[in-house]
């Protein structure tokens, strides 16, 4: 007993050492791909308070290329608007219809706090539980996908982005329709790769690569990037393929979040279908 | 009473600081400046180990609840707080500390301050790159990352210190 307690003695400040440092590392480590509480996030308030105050002051610098891209865009959803079309056959009248119902809803939001250039980057948004936002929804922008919703809080949420080691989203080559998983190397943060396309497969450089709407987190189609590079993996039948993302993820600020009404019915669906099982 | 006053502060600031201006500045090649390391070692001399880590676990959590990183910085702050004493120890003056002073430049002198300084900040970054990266066939980029942040976050620290630590002495 004496012994163990002279152990104790000569040994407490390394004991209190690795007991704060596993605390740390198990924290770092499990919120990587399950995140346990919000509160050591931007997701909390306080946190989230901070950088709001912050956004206040920096949202100005960008002002400029933002409205730019706001107006851009509304002048291609402006021509989409009834009014802006000619009838040109008056017999049809539309009712109600069956053939369409609405599947995606979108949330509009704004990035207060993102970084680019660390190995794990992950964006806060200004809006959380109240607008009705849950975890796993998709988040895009205007030229691309952004990410998935990673934390929650009442009303701020925090974005696991593409930028992310392991966000594995589900893309395809639109022309081929092959598809893959997307990855990031942590080095570039204009170009990332996919896995797992299968080399029999023909790819041309510069094809578009779109979501491919698997996993009912993002609408089929929305532009991801394009190919920049094809090579071999070795050892492996793949092809090694370069994208270059079509959002610049060094200026983003104006983002949507995809409310997917038919998710549940999908979850449903696919839980129904028997696991492999490991012997 | 004093101390603890001028300690409170400078953790408000470098935390602030790092976490909304330094986290954000974003100057390529992998170039992450990190100055809290700073503020550990401008602690007292004369301050308990064990009350040394908690305040490195308190600091770290706060920088890193604001910059979304879930236990990174704190995990490098801990080895800093951690080795602390022991470079303190092997680069000690003849005489000993001096309770009265403090770990920085003005205080210690510019030969003192670049070795213990500079070593725990290698081992700090060192230590945050690996964590983040976490893979062996990425330790180029992870050197990297360590060669080219070292620099700046040294330079920077330096910079804080004559802006705000030193005060005008007359002897």
């Amino acid at each position: 007993m004496h012994n163990l307690r002279a152990f104790f003695r000569r040994f407490r400040v390394f004991l209190l050492f690795v007991l704060l440092q596993v605390f740390a590392l198990s924290n770092y480590f499990t919120s990587l791909n399950f995140p346990r509480s919000q509160y050591l996030t931007t997701a909390s308030s306080i946190a989230g308070s901070f950088l709001s105050i912050e956004f206040e002051i920096t949202k100005h610098w960008n002002l400029g290329t933002n409205n730019e891209k706001l107006q851009k865009e509304n002048i291609r959803l402006r021509k989409k608007m009834p009014n802006s079309f000619i009838r040109l056959n008056n017999g049809i009248v539309k009712i109600n219809d069956t053939l369409y119902k609405q599947q995606y809803e979108y949330i509009p939001s704004i990035v207060i706090n993102s970084t680019f250039d660390k190995r794990n980057n992950y964006f806060t948004l200004n809006s959380g539980s109240s607008q009705g936002i849950k975890r796993g929804m998709g988040v895009f922008s205007d030229k691309g996908i952004v990410g998935v919703i990673h934390n929650v809080s009442e009303n701020y949420s925090v974005v696991k982005s593409v930028l992310t080691s392991d966000i594995n989203l589900d893309v395809m080559i639109e022309s081929s329709g092959a598809f893959g998983l997307l990855k990031w190397n942590g080095i570039n943060s204009r170009i990332g790769s996919i896995d797992g396309i299968s080399n029999d497969i023909k790819i041309k450089k510069w094809s578009k690569v779109v979501t491919r709407g698997g996993s009912g987190i993002f609408p089929r189609g929305l532009m991801v990037g394009k190919i920049k590079k094809l090579g071999s993996v070795e050892g492996k039948p793949l092809w090694d393929v370069s994208i270059v993302y079509s959002e610049d993820y060094r200026k983003i600020q104006n983002v949507y979040i995809v409310k997917n009404l038919m998710q549940e019915e999908q979850n449903k669906l696919e839980d129904k279908i028997p696991e492999d099982k490991e012997e | 009473m004093k101390i603890v006053i001028v300690h409170t502060l400078r953790f408000l600031f470098f935390v602030l600081a790092q976490s909304l201006i330094f986290n954000q500045l974003e100057v390529g090649f992998g170039i992450h400046p990190m100055i809290y390391p700073l503020f550990i070692v401008l602690l007292p001399f004369e301050i308990n180990t064990l009350l040394l880590l908690l305040i490195a676990l308190i600091t770290g959590l706060c920088i890193d609840s604001l910059s979304n990183t879930y236990g990174l910085h704190t995990s490098s702050l801990l080895v800093v707080a951690y080795l602390r004493p022991i470079i303190f120890k092997i680069f000690a003056p003849r005489d000993g500390y001096d309770a009265n002073k403090e770990g920085s430049i003005s205080e210690m002198g510019q030969r003192w301050f670049i070795y213990v300084f500079g070593i725990l900040l290698l081992i700090h970054h060192f230590w945050f790159f690996m964590l983040e990266m976490f893979k062996w066939n990425e330790i180029l980029l992870i050197l990297k990352k360590t060669i080219l942040s070292l620099p700046i976050s040294y330079l920077l620290c330096v910079l804080l210190q004559v802006v705000f630590v030193s005060k005008p002495k007359e002897r």
